[in-house]
């Protein structure tokens, strides 16, 4: 039951998301962080609202972000991104897994993804913690659920 | 000596041309890399190497990430009650993998009455060139360091406990022989130390941790030289490295500033160890100068403690505070006092 829901979800996700069309092999499953996640993490964020606020807010200092930008100009659809990403960091941070996409190796293996890259969209994600009043401390919690993700993403 | 200071020079002047030569080359903008996240390289420390303020840390200098090369220049100033101490350096991070250092640390004294009343009267006394200046003496050295980052990535492993690792190894030239060895009692002038650091962020506290073993016979960071001589006359020496522990803490209260503390571990080769003048120590001055055995006595070295702030405004300049506790050094007691550091990046 589990397996064909697993399977039912990377094709859903496959549907979805440019890169799964090719390597789908499963969703993401949170990560396992050595100290745990604060447990009030999601409602810190605002919940499911407030971290999709926060996605809009990390792809508008993406895409002003020249280092980056052409990027997902290139290969990403944000709306879509936007939408993935929102159920991607909200089970990160202790919600329920409704991720759709592909994993975060088959999403990222063909783009040769470079350490400083990863290292600008980073500094998008504090830019976006900024502009929607989270609490640093907090942003840190988002930071350490997606930082074991880093060797998936940074490929070159 | 001045032959030498001329080469060094020369040698200086050669590595500024190649260094703009290479800066003007195009191939520059392919090398030339700031995508370290802020702070994460650390900052300027007395060593030289890119860490704390007195302790290094396992990340390697600059803002580069390993796809380039990032470095900058260090100031440091440290007021203690009776002494002045300024570094004055740079470092160059390769790829996030390794790191080259250089910095000149000068010490002063200052305020430093029993010494400076001591060498007024050794002076009158016996005309000695004992290396103290009543006006205030001058301890001089350069570091010279080389890290090599090993395994481990100390930001975004969140998932293990292995931190970033890394080797470091530090060559140590004090230029003031007379002093350090002929006064102090050291029993060299110049030495290696080597170490190895442990570095780790735990984003779930907002808080980077440093573990350091440091190999090293080194008395007061080397700014008195190494190990010690027993005798006046120097043929009981000894020079004998131990590991030593060095642990800094910082706490990010947001991405660009840190406060947090360092503890350093001290050795103890020139406790209770009287000052030499002229091939004489002072057990027998004393019988000229009654209670001089007393004044120049080196009290026991203390471990360095330390409370900082460090704040990063952008990614070519940053700020660190500190407030020292350094204890007892040589002859004064109580060592408590100011750092103030800046380290501008590329």
């Amino acid at each position: 039951m589990k397996r064909t829901s697993k399977i039912f979800t990377a094709l859903f996700g496959a549907t979805l998301f440019f890169a799964s069309a090719q390597t789908a092999i499963a969703a993401e499953q949170p990560t396992n962080p050595i100290l745990g996640v604060e447990s009030s993490s999601l409602a810190k964020f605002g919940g499911r609202e407030g971290v999709h606020n926060w996605v809009e807010s990390l792809f508008y200092y993406i895409m002003l972000d020249n280092r980056i930008n052409h990027i997902f100009k290139e290969f990403g659809n944000v709306e879509r991104q936007v939408f993935l990403n929102t159920q991607l960091e909200t089970m990160v941070l202790g919600g329920p897994n409704e991720y759709q996409g592909a994993s975060m190796s088959a999403a990222h293996a063909d783009l040769g993804i470079t350490m400083t890259e990863f290292n600008a969209v980073v500094e998008a994600a504090y830019n976006a913690c900024e502009r929607n009043v989270i609490a640093y401390h907090s942003c840190n919690q988002l930071i350490n659920a997606l930082a074991p993700f880093t060797k998936d993403i940074v490929t070159r | 000596m001045k032959g030498v200071r001329g080469s060094k020079l020369r040698l200086l002047q050669c590595a500024a041309i190649l260094g703009a030569t290479v800066c003007s080359n195009a191939a520059w903008a392919d090398w030339y890399n700031d995508g370290k996240v802020f702070l994460t390289g650390g900052v300027f420390t007395i060593d030289g190497a890119g860490g704390g303020g007195a302790v290094p840390w396992a990340t390697i200098t600059g803002y580069e990430t390993r796809d380039g090369i990032n470095g900058g220049v260090g100031f440091t100033y440290v007021k203690l009650p009776n002494y002045d101490i300024n570094f004055f350096g740079g470092s160059i991070g390769f790829f996030d993998r390794f790191e080259l250092s250089i910095v000149d640390a000068k010490l002063v004294t200052d305020d430093l009455t029993t010494v400076d009343i001591a060498a007024l009267a050794l002076d009158g006394l016996l005309g000695a060139d004992n290396g103290l200046n009543p006006n205030g003496t001058t301890i001089h050295m350069t570091t010279y360091g080389a890290k090599l980052r090993l395994f481990g990535d100390a930001v975004y492993t969140s998932d293990s406990w292995i931190p970033q690792t890394s080797i470091g190894f530090l060559y140590k030239e004090n230029k003031d022989p007379v002093f350090v060895e002929g006064t102090l009692g050291a029993a060299e002038t110049e030495d290696w130390e080597a170490y190895a650091a442990f570095t780790k962020v735990f984003f779930r506290y907002s808080t980077l941790v440093n573990v350091l073993a440091r190999y090293t016979s080194a008395n007061q960071t080397g700014l008195t030289g190494f190990g010690v001589c027993h005798d006046a006359l120097r043929n009981d020496c000894e020079n004998k490295k131990e590991v030593r522990a060095e642990v800094s803490v910082a706490h990010l209260l947001q991405k660009n500033f840190a406060i947090g503390f360092e503890y350093t571990m001290h050795g103890d080769n020139l406790d209770n160890r009287g000052v030499d003048v002229l091939g004489l120590s002072t057990s027998v001055l004393d019988d000229l100068l009654p209670g001089i055995q007393d004044a120049l006595m080196q009290k026991e070295e203390s471990d360095w403690w330390d409370f900082f702030f460090a704040y990063a405004p952008n990614k070519n300049y940053s700020i660190t505070m500190a407030y020292l506790m350094l204890g007892n050094i040589a002859v004064a007691e109580d060592q408590n006092g100011f750092y103030l550091s800046l380290h501008a990046t590329f």
